[in-house]
């Protein structure tokens, strides 16, 4: 069951997730969709800038090299870091994982690789999630029928090399169009199939 | 002066090759041809408070022209003509990449280059606009608002600005006092110039760039034509160069699509 | 010029009766998050960029997102065109305006960013200030940004000694007072509040009273039109 909330809306006591409580009452922050599927509601944003996660794996780009690291492009209001052994240039693109973020929103990158002779595109990065889907159940499909190579960061950001990759462009925009309806899993299959 | 910024500019590095890949190819990421406008579209009046207003979507860009109109005195050298002056604002509304603050000489170009595009063209008849020799004049002010910035401001500008003029009223003038309230006839115009704008990417000129093709290019050709196939301004923006034969040839093409624009009008 | 007439005012309306309202939340491609407002003959837009960089470095707060308000005013959005630029009218607004937000929003989530809020007004006429703070606020929401509430603006005034709801142009040259308010509905208090005129204590009372009806009736609109926008997401499908 799903429902759309606003900021200030009311909600129930046991949604988690993009909420604040003011006084007995909990109440929605964000403009999102209410989803009341199990026991507790979650609220999934409908818009929004991506913020590193520990653990997340971004697609991101070299923009600055320091000494002793890189400053690095996340798609985010936040640069990350990246101290690394490997040699990058400005305008690099790599594959890394969050591996902390502190207090004041600084974020540092590990387990980095170099992504080769690609197109890079953006998404939404509340849409990403759709795009990878249930247990990489989607991306999965998508490399399938387009032998594209592909890389998907959290922060919206993905990699294409290879195969058919204007076919894999245009069904990862069309997942990102229609990630909140149904039914979208058989719809993208027909899509490939075409 | 704040700066803002979007994506870095060594994000649109990584990204020029690709895009630079499919033009070869002929192909646009959106589709078009090389030379083919988007979707253009048309809210006239968009303002009717204003004496003449238009709302120009060409794509995804989005330009708001309003012309309002006012009394005052001639300039020396054209004492029985009115005036024309165009101005534009790139409010940071309509893009990461717009700070405020006084106009920078990229407002300042597109106003310019617009405003080159009426005056050249003959498309107000200025003794029409004259209301005593020597004394008192109308002035029409064309004030180009971008909204959203999604390429290609100066042909969306150009044909809001055209639409507007066509549109427009002019306000009563009673007892030396301009009364906004009232309308009356239809500003004196004639011509309608079109304002053609293509993007050098990969040494292939490109035809009304969206964005992405701005972000990449080496160059930009604008050409502004009127009914009778005649040239009336010229911009070459950007740092590249040209040959004489791919100028011809934009001008062939500017020629031709602006007939098929004009007909919109 | 007589601004009430056998109960009703110049443009027909009720005391206690809004302008027509049309409320359009996503309108813009660039920015994060946008909305069109038409209020009567007022015709605004808005847009929000961020969180984004906050740039110059050195005004970087560490402990909270800086909030900017810029309200505009395009040259031809009134009768005797407006030259460019910010004039002392426009800063005061855009003061009060962002002040108004500054504890709405949980600026505190996002450190070191600046969140920058646009509105232009693209035709004027009264209640300018109130359209572009009911749309900076769907703006706000539209862009993901979270919030306390969707706080809302509207004014009430003073004519020909009578309280009225939302002034119009000629009501607001003519009357004898106005008064703009911008409320949170859900608790009711009050983040922007101008007067100028002449209230005795009961007509303000009586004032107040009206725009607070008239922002919560304003912020149903607000409410619908951020619905409606999700509506047009789900239904984008099979058009491939």
């Amino acid at each position: 069951m799903k429902e759309i909330v606003v900021p200030g809306e009311k909600v129930d006591n046991k949604v988690e997730s993009y909420v604040f409580k003011d006084g007995d009452s909990l109440y929605s922050m964000i403009f999102g969709v209410l989803d009341k599927r199990d026991e507790y509601g979650r609220i999934v944003p409908l818009n929004g800038k991506y913020f590193s996660q520990i653990d997340d794996y971004v697609v991101g780009v070299i923009t600055e090299v320091k000494f002793g690291g890189y400053v690095v492009d996340v798609n985010s209001p936040y640069d990350a870091f990246l101290a690394s052994r490997r040699k990058y240039d400005r305008g690099d693109v790599i594959f890394a994982k969050v591996a902390n973020v502190n207090e004041v929103r600084s974020v540092s990158l590990a387990d980095d690789q170099k992504l080769f002779e690609g197109e890079l595109m953006e998404v939404s990065p509340v849409k990403v999630a759709r795009v990878i889907g249930k247990k990489n159940s989607m991306l999965m499909l998508i490399k399938e029928k387009t032998k594209t190579d592909i890389y998907v960061g959290r922060n919206g950001r993905i990699w294409l090399r290879g195969g058919d990759i204007a076919k894999a462009r245009k069904t990862i925009l069309k997942i990102e169009r229609e990630a909140h309806t149904d039914g979208l899993t058989d719809r993208i299959t027909e899509f490939l199939n075409r | 002066m704040v700066k803002f910024m979007e994506m870095s500019d060594i994000v649109w590095e990584v990204k020029k090759d690709s895009i630079k890949h499919l033009i070869q190819s002929g192909k646009r990421s959106d589709g078009r041809d090389l030379e083919e406008y988007r979707k253009i579209e048309f809210m006239e009046e968009y303002v009717p408070k204003a004496e003449g207003s238009c709302l120009v979507k060409l794509g995804s860009t989005q330009v708001l022209v309003g012309v309002k109109m006012n009394v005052g005195e001639p300039y020396p050298d054209s004492p029985d003509k009115g005036n024309l002056s165009t101005s534009c604002e790139l409010v940071p509304l309509a893009s990461p990449d717009f700070s405020f603050g006084p106009p920078d000489e990229e407002s300042i170009e597109i106003a310019r280059v617009v405003d080159r595009g009426l005056r050249e063209s003959k498309m107000i008849d200025f003794e029409k606009l004259c209301i005593k020799e020597g004394e008192e004049v109308w002035t029409v002010m064309v004030d180009i608002h971008v909204l959203d910035h999604d390429g290609n401001l100066i042909d969306a500008a150009s044909i809001a600005a055209v639409k507007a003029l066509l549109n427009a009223r002019m306000p009563k003038y009673e007892d030396g006092k301009v009364v906004y309230k009232e309308k009356a006839e239809k500003l004196p115009v004639s011509e309608k110039p079109v304002s053609s704008s293509f993007a050098k990417i990969n040494g292939m000129n490109i035809l009304d760039p969206a964005l992405e093709e701005e972000k990449v290019m080496d160059s930009k050709f604008t050409i502004v034509t009127i009914g009778s196939g005649d040239i009336c301004a010229i911009q070459k923006a950007g740092s590249g160069s040209y040959k004489r034969e791919e100028i011809e040839k934009m001008i062939d093409t500017a020629i031709k699509k602006g007939k098929e624009i004009r007909k919109m009008f | 010029m007589k601004l009430i007439k056998d109960g009703k005012r110049i443009d027909g309306r009720e005391f206690d009766e809004l302008r027509p309202i049309k409320i359009e939340a996503g309108v813009l491609k660039r920015a994060d998050g946008s909305c069109y407002v038409e209020w009567g003959k007022n015709k605004v837009i808005a847009a929000v960029y961020g969180p984004r960089e906050c740039l110059p470095k050195h005004t970087q707060d560490s402990y909270k997102a800086k909030l900017t308000y810029r309200y505009n005013m395009a040259p031809f959005s009134v009768d005797d065109r407006k030259r460019p630029g910010p004039d002392r009218r426009s800063v005061e607004i855009s003061k009060v305006s962002r002040e108004a937000f500054e504890r709405v929003l949980f600026l505190e989530y996002f450190p070191r960013t600046a969140i920058n809020v646009f509105v232009e007004v693209l035709q004027a006429d009264a209640g300018t200030r109130c359209a572009a703070l009911t749309a900076a606020s769907v703006a706000l929401a539209d862009a993901g940004i979270p919030m306390r509430d969707l706080i809302v603006a509207c004014a009430a005034g003073k004519v020909e000694d009578e309280m009225v709801l939302d002034l119009c142009q000629e009501e607001d040259n003519y009357g004898q007072g106005d008064l703009p308010v911008a409320i949170s509905p859900r608790t009711g208090q009050i983040h922007l509040m101008q007067l100028d005129g002449i209230f005795s204590e009961e007509e303000f009372k009586k004032a107040l009273d009206f725009a607070v009806k008239g922002c919560l009736q304003v912020h149903e609109l607000q409410k619908k039109a951020l619905k409606e926008k999700y509506e047009n997401i789900g239904e984008v499908y099979g058009n491939e």
